[in-house]
């Protein structure tokens, strides 16, 4: 079949193969000479397809070949001839190829995945200047916890910050200043924004039986803040998101919808790693500074039964890490050094008032 | 009365074995090669569709895709980031604070539209059948305006006005749209969806929002129904419940494969497409001429910095 590039018209068309070029006559009589050295090849390159041979600029005309032989036949004519064309002796070959390419994917992908992406982090959170770190962890609280949430009686303030001074009085010296926030929400949680800014709810405080549970979960913040986990886990989103995007090229609307749902099952394994890393780094801080671990892992045990109600699924897609294994490394962590006498906290206080920091 | 049909040729396994290669020389060149990467699959995907015992053809290249990125980036990513730097950094007159913001909003605000039709034009320029070009020749202005007095509109009358916006969204993307010298034809009215789709609000609550898929799928078998090329008239028979089950199946398998099972998925809706999409009528081609339109690739870029295009529609 001959198209023209001029009218949608197909024309029945005898092609001849020469020497130096193709001798093609159409239906209407027009007798048409195509070197070899001007023709393209755009399709048929898998079985069963017909054979597209294009020939000139923005607006080829076009030979379609239905003929299972005849790029066997192109090639029969001399090398030079054959290397402008598919040659299907070579599928086999395509897709031992292609398998190839697959594992090397995959192998890449893993490594980006297990290595490359958290070093990438680690060395990019490294760098982000303290002064930056504060700025966007301002924001992030300004955000969370509007004017007028924040609980602030000072006098109830002023005993939690003295504790974030005692829990980080083993610490050399250290770029941030650490600020709690206690915001008026139910919610049991807490949370380190970059640069120092802690926000306990009052949820979780309200859960707290005793100070030293408190200080277990401030150890815990704490060492998101000092190891950069914020920081890195917004690099770490951001090139999970370029893999995702290498891995599958123009994606649009639901297929979207569903690859964002796999990129976040990916950054889960980071997430856990970072609670794993401010667990055992909290737990350190706890000892150093001579404060009871009992607490810390008091609290954790209590916060599992809680969210143990979840169903088995939902465990799996947290970002925390499973919750027996959370408890027993928490504790094989406190029994790790000798373990110093530790202090009471805040004795002589009434814990129950000052969780009522909220009124 | 001759009735057509699509047909793709393809499969998900000779996809995958492009996607992979793909996949790997992205990862190898540092992500140079997805704008190759994007045109071997758009190529692979048009060669295989069919109607008429002829393929589509698809010409674009990866150099054209890799300029129109980078001066997609120069018109619009450039101009952003120093408005925002003028706007929230810089110490500068306030007047000009305010004169930078107003202008990044002008520039938002006309981002989509210029996307859309630009990614439109180029694609449908890039395309041929039979050796004929496809082209959009709709004025980007004319669309802008209909995207602005739509979105507004819809936005004061609490979404109701959208099905009106959405149909002359699609009546000026089909009726700018030509097959060498001949126009497609669009004589839908947003009126006659506004019915079903007050009544998907309604039902909303109660079904979960799963309704959507039936207002979705009748809403194409409208658009097509109300489509023609010359004498001839598309005819989409859709309905909601294969619909749902084809994005619930699409979303499950890249989810479960984190994505790698997307060249299944992409040839699963392709098919999907194809199965319920008949063209009615005499074609009568002989009338038509060769009468391709040049277009940059610089809307497409625009496109792909958001992903707004859309996939092909063939016409």
């Amino acid at each position: 079949m001959y198209l023209d590039g001029r009218t949608p018209a197909r024309q029945r068309a005898q092609i001849r193969l020469m020497r130096g070029g193709l001798e093609v006559s159409t239906e209407s009589g027009a007798t048409l000479w195509w070197p070899y050295g001007e023709v393209r090849q755009t399709q048929g390159s898998y079985a069963g397809e017909e054979v597209r041979l294009e020939r000139g600029g923005d607006l080829p005309e076009a030979l379609l070949v239905a003929d299972a032989d005849f790029l066997a036949s192109l090639h029969g004519i001399s090398p030079e001839v054959a290397s402008r064309f598919h040659d299907p002796g070579r599928r086999r070959r395509r897709v031992a190829l292609t398998v190839l390419a697959a594992l090397a994917v995959v192998a890449i992908a893993a490594g980006l995945y297990l290595w490359g992406i958290p070093a990438a982090a680690a060395v990019a959170a490294a760098r982000v200047p303290v002064s930056w770190e504060e700025r966007f962890g301002r924001s992030i609280v300004e955000h969370l916890v509007p004017a007028g949430k924040a609980c602030a009686e000072p006098t109830r303030q002023r005993i939690i910050d003295d504790m974030v001074k005692v829990v980080i009085a083993p610490l050399p010296r250290t770029p941030y200043t650490f600020r709690v926030t206690v915001v008026d929400d139910p919610t049991v949680n807490a949370l380190a924004a970059p640069g120092g800014f802690i926000v306990v709810f009052r949820g979780l405080l309200e859960e707290t039986r005793t100070p030293e549970e408190l200080a277990g979960v401030l150890a815990h913040e704490i060492e998101h803040v000092l190891q950069r986990h914020a920081t890195k886990a917004l690099v770490q989103h951001v090139s999970t998101g370029l893999l995702f995007t290498a891995l599958t090229g123009d994606v649009s609307g639901v297929m979207a919808y569903g690859l964002e749902s796999a990129r976040v099952l990916g950054t889960l394994r980071y997430s856990r790693a970072a609670e794993e890393e401010a667990d055992a780094g909290g737990m350190r801080l706890l000892l150093a500074a001579r404060i009871d671990p009992a607490g810390m892992i008091a609290f954790f045990e209590g916060m599992e039964k809680r969210r143990g109600e979840a169903g088995p699924l939902l465990k799996y897609l947290s970002t925390h890490p499973a919750p027996e294994e959370r408890v027993a490394r928490l504790t094989r962590l406190a029994r790790a050094p000798v373990p110093a006498p530790s202090r009471k906290l805040l004795d002589g206080y009434d814990w129950a008032d000052i969780r009522r920091i909220c009124g | 009365m001759p009735r057509r049909r699509l047909f793709f040729h393809g499969g998900g396994g000779s996809l995958f074995g492009i996607y992979i290669v793909n996949v790997l020389f992205t990862l190898v060149t540092l992500g140079v090669y997805y704008f190759w990467a994007k045109v071997r699959v758009r190529r692979y995907v048009l060669s295989q569709s069919e109607i008429e015992g002829d393929r589509f053809a698809y010409h674009g290249t990866g150099r054209e895709l890799l300029i129109g990125f980078l001066k997609a980036m120069l018109f619009f990513v450039v101009p952003v980031i120093v408005l925002t730097v003028v706007r929230d950094v810089l110490d500068v007159w306030i007047g000009l604070k305010v004169l930078a913001g107003l202008l990044m909003y002008l520039l938002l605000v006309v981002f989509i539209p210029l996307a859309t039709v630009g990614a439109r034009r180029y694609r449908l320029s890039r395309s041929s059948w039979r050796g004929i070009r496809f082209s959009f020749r709709g004025r980007a202005r004319d669309f802008v305006k209909i995207f602005v007095v739509g979105s507004v509109a819809s936005s004061f009358t609490f979404g109701l006005y959208y099905p009106f916006f959405d149909t002359q969204r699609h009546a000026f993307m089909t009726a700018n749209s030509w097959f060498g010298t001949r126009r497609f034809d669009f004589d839908g009215a947003g009126r006659a969806l506004f019915g079903p789709f007050l009544l998907t609000l309604l039902l909303t609550p109660f079904t979960l929002g799963l309704i959507w898929f039936w207002y979705l799928a009748r809403k194409r078998r409208y658009f097509w129904g109300h489509t023609c090329f010359g004498a001839a008239r598309f005819r989409s028979t859709v309905t909601g419940w294969p619909l749902l089950r084809l994005m619930a199946g699409n979303l499950l398998l890249l989810v479960l494969t984190l994505g790698l099972a997307w060249p299944w998925a992409r040839v699963r809706s392709v098919r999907f497409a194809f199965r319920y999409l008949t063209l009615e009528g005499p074609l009568d081609l002989d009338a038509i001429q060769q009468d391709a339109r040049a277009a940059s690739a610089t809307g497409e870029g625009l496109a792909g910095l958001l992903d707004v295009g859309g996939g092909f529609d063939l016409g």
